[in-house]
């Protein structure tokens, strides 16, 4: 009914993007783009590109691949900053990729960063050292470039991007969309009330669109941050569609696996738990707990202490071939988060076959909704589960039915066609 | 002179308690009693009694002229009178009333008719004995669990002495003729067969109270000219539904007493109708049709198929497995075990195992007293296990020779 837009000019800023990844946000990144690819003109805009990196009709670009000539040019007519640091009322908290610093000190960052002589742009690790300060320094100079280019639509994923999301949304009148991979509840739980709580509140208060990944972060971003939930869209996210063959898996035990970071959000303690409930009853298995985190010395302890520290391996980080090799071998997956956006392995679980037991207070339940799904301090049903997925042949084949069937909608085109749903709603809006 | 013929279905299965692996070798004790006494209670109040109490006002008022049928499962009658032996006297009253017949099922609302004709034939033997001690009649017409049945069904039915069996009036096996007649299967004698009226009984047992419906409220004078309206072209309207209809599915503030109480005298208002039980239906009207199922038909869901209770996994390999012990159970002689065993053979226990729906996130299209249908599969499991475990541990009774 509305007149079609034409094909939005979308300019994207990103974080992790590959080949430089660190978590899911950068695969997500990646997933979504190529998807839209063919829907949308997409500008991407990240810390670091690398040379020969290149995807088809998007454009990619590295802050870091700007000379110092380049940007001298840009700032030789810069523009004036109007966006301050937003305002810190809360206690400071850690977060697990950075230590969050005191307000003051942030002030101080962009006082910093907006006094600076220009340089160029360089980051090694995404997440180390002053993130913050690189947070500023990215979003200083993006602003700069993206105030010289053509588009229609803003669209940020996650708070490190926000800043020039919503610097550019107050200079240019044009709809911002943030994308919500995760947030600050779910890295640092109910107390979360830090400097990037508020620079994620104020962004999702100006922006015109909040896309979450899952209607569960979706109700974090309402209850949480207090955001209207009729600008909230959430969209699951997809994955690309492989086949894997299943291995003989060259162990007598069955094996049980955990993987992901070893931290809090994770819920490592509630497998550790089920695992020696599981024990009890049932000797032929074995745990196998793959990542590395703050959490993983402490779980080494409490299975030594529970004295069923010959029952698991701790396989510390495991790069994707690794993971992949694992997985092959594995019996059931579990993924008992506190908090989880959305839970991508989930899904790579699912596309080895394995029955899956993941927590309600997941996106990813959403999507696969033939899983056996725990309240992750129910440690008796998830050790029930356990069990029942290791003994019972009927339930095995009916939850990996269940999740097949769900795999054939977690795509990325499903994901980027509603995406564009998104954006075209912001014109009809502006129509009506 | 066209009827109604109403047939009200009672049914309670012993449920199982959440029975966890853990349970496996110390607990013996499946059932969860409490949850089915609380279920028992709580209908009873809502619906048995008051419901019991307006019949029985319907037939004294009507003097004669109301009627009804019921199929009340065995392991209902048996929870009524452990539980609620004043549902049960309520039912023997309405029994003495000589107006009310009661029908011939199996004792454990089971599947058995399709995994075990042994066991089939023995539980309807059993609810026969049953009926007979409580309301003194020898059933004549027969309905098969959730009305599952096909033309085979009504033939060995037929063997076994019945003159009617009861159906669900399929669309696709119907093509445009009514159900408003009697049937009979391609390959039978003389056994008739009575065809849910579907639409009608919808009306009342799912429709009632939906406000969303063009018809709503249904008032108790427009449904009787809807009755009236088949007048010359049908002979009798099939009305089967869930007992619990009254006071549960639709809720008394719904109006559905009100309804029922003005119904009947309605519907008597023409002197052409009246209300006969599901023999007298059978007595009164001749086969008109054929009605050829050739594979299973019941009254769940649009698909009017099996497949709330058989064909997923956890379905297929849970019945499989129960039905499995069938021998051993006997053989152990040992009246619990065959009667704990009987009890997991209750079509409910597969229903709640059911993912048709599930799947799509839809959890709410049937209702279950556990949170996902992989729970209701793992207590069955577990329980199955734990029988299993206990009848190897039994010793086999020697014949005597």
């Amino acid at each position: 009914m509305s007149v079609k837009k034409n094909r939005n000019k979308v300019l994207m800023f990103g974080w992790e993007f590959p080949p430089v990844i660190s978590g899911g946000l950068g695969v997500a990144t990646l997933g979504l783009c190529k998807a839209l690819s063919p829907l949308a003109d997409v500008k991407m805009i990240i810390p670091k590109s690398v040379p020969n990196f290149d995807i088809p009709n998007i454009e990619l670009i590295g802050l870091n691949s700007f000379t110092k000539e380049q940007l001298q040019d840009l700032f030789n007519q810069e523009h004036e900053y109007s966006f301050h640091e937003p305002k810190f009322n809360g206690k400071s908290s850690y977060g697990p990729y950075s230590k969050i610093p005191e307000n003051e000190f942030i002030s101080q960052k962009f006082y910093d960063v907006l006094h600076e002589d220009i340089k160029p742009f360089e980051i090694d690790d995404l997440y180390a050292g002053d993130v913050i300060k690189k947070v500023i320094e990215f979003a200083r100079i993006s602003v700069q470039y993206s105030l010289r280019q053509k588009f229609d639509v803003i669209h940020a994923h996650d708070w490190m991007t926000f800043l020039p999301g919503m610097e550019l949304k107050l200079r240019t009148g044009k709809p911002l969309v943030l994308h919500i991979h995760s947030t600050e509840y779910d890295r640092a739980g109910e107390h979360s009330k830090n400097w990037v709580y508020d620079l994620e509140k104020r962004a999702m208060e100006l922006a015109d669109r909040i896309i979450p990944v899952s209607h569960y972060t979706g109700s974090i971003c309402e209850r949480h941050y207090g955001i209207d939930r009729n600008k909230i869209k959430p969209v699951h996210n997809g994955i690309e569609a492989v086949k894997h063959t299943v291995k003989k898996s060259p162990f007598d035990e069955k094996l049980v696996i955990f993987f992901g970071r070893i931290t809090m959000q994770k819920g490592p303690e509630y497998f550790v738990e089920a695992a020696k409930l599981v024990l009890e009853k049932h000797q032929n298995v074995k745990f196998v707990m793959a990542g590395s985190g703050d959490l993983l010395r402490p779980m080494i302890e409490k299975t030594a202490a529970y004295g069923i520290g010959d029952k698991f391996y701790f396989t510390g980080f495991l790069n994707k071939v690794m993971l992949n090799e694992l997985l092959a071998v594995a019996d059931v997956y579990c993924m008992p988060s506190v908090s989880e956006p959305f839970g991508l392995s989930a899904v790579e679980a699912v596309q080895y076959g394995l029955p899956t037991i993941i927590s309600k207070t997941s996106g990813v339940a959403e999507a696969l909704t033939g899983s056996m799904q725990i309240d992750v301090w129910d440690v008796q049903k998830f050790a029930q589960y356990i069990v029942a997925a290791l003994d019972y042949e009927g339930l095995k084949k009916s939850v990996v039915e269940a999740n097949n069937h769900s795999l054939e909608s977690i795509t990325w085109e499903n994901c980027a066609q509603q995406v564009v749903d998104v954006y075209n709603s912001i014109w009809e809006e502006y129509q009506a | 002179m066209p009827s109604i013929c109403f047939y009200f279905q009672v049914h309670q299965p012993y449920r199982l308690r959440p029975y966890t692996f853990f349970d496996i070798g110390h607990n013996h004790n499946y059932f969860d009693d409490q949850k089915n006494r609380e279920v028992l209670n709580k209908v009873s109040e809502k619906c048995y009694l008051p419901t019991n109490r307006l019949m029985l006002e319907l037939i004294e008022k009507h003097q004669g002229k109301f009627k009804i049928s019921y199929s009340i499962s065995g392991v209902a009658l048996e929870q009524f009178e452990a539980w609620r032996p004043d549902v049960l006297q309520s039912f023997i009253e309405l029994a003495n009333t000589g107006c009310v017949e009661f029908i011939s099922e199996t004792y454990y609302h089971s599947l058995s008719y399709i995994f075990s004709r042994d066991e089939f034939k023995k539980q309807v033997d059993q609810h026969r004995q049953l009926i007979k001690k409580y309301f003194k009649q020898e059933p004549k017409i027969f309905r098969n669990t959730e009305l599952q049945y096909n033309n085979e069904l009504a033939s060995v039915i037929e063997g076994m002495g019945y003159k009617g069996i009861i159906c669900e009036g399929v669309d696709r096996l119907l093509g445009d003729r009514s159900p408003n007649h009697l049937y009979k299967a391609p390959n039978v004698h003389n056994i008739k067969s009575l065809l849910k009226n579907y639409k009608m009984s919808d009306d009342i047992a799912f429709r009632f109270s939906d406000r969303n419906w063009s018809e709503w409220p249904l008032t108790a004078d427009r449904y009787a000219e809807w009755v009236h309206s088949i007048a010359g072209h049908g002979e009798t309207i099939n009305l089967f539904m869930d007992y619990e209809t009254f006071g549960e599915h639709q809720w008394a503030e719904s109006g559905i007493f009100e309804f029922m109480r003005y119904m009947p005298g309605h519907v008597l208002k023409h002197p052409d109708f009246d209300f006969k039980t599901v023999s007298e239906t059978v007595d009164a009207y001749p086969v008109r049709y054929t009605y050829d199922a050739h594979d299973f038909i019941s009254w769940a869901d649009t698909e009017r198929d099996l497949s709330a209770w058989i064909g997923n996994p956890l379905q297929d390999e849970s019945i499989a497995k129960i039905y499995s012990l069938e021998k051993q159970v006997y053989d152990s002689g040992d009246k619990l075990f065959i009667d704990t065993w009987k009890k997991m053979l209750t079509s409910d226990h597969f229903y709640y195992m059911t993912t048709k729906y599930w799947a799509d996130g839809d959890v709410h299209k049937y209702f279950s007293p556990y949170d996902s249908p992989y729970d209701a599969y793992i207590y069955f499991m577990n329980a199955m296990s734990d029988l299993s475990i206990e009848l190897k541990k039994k010793p086999i009774p020697k014949l005597k020779k």
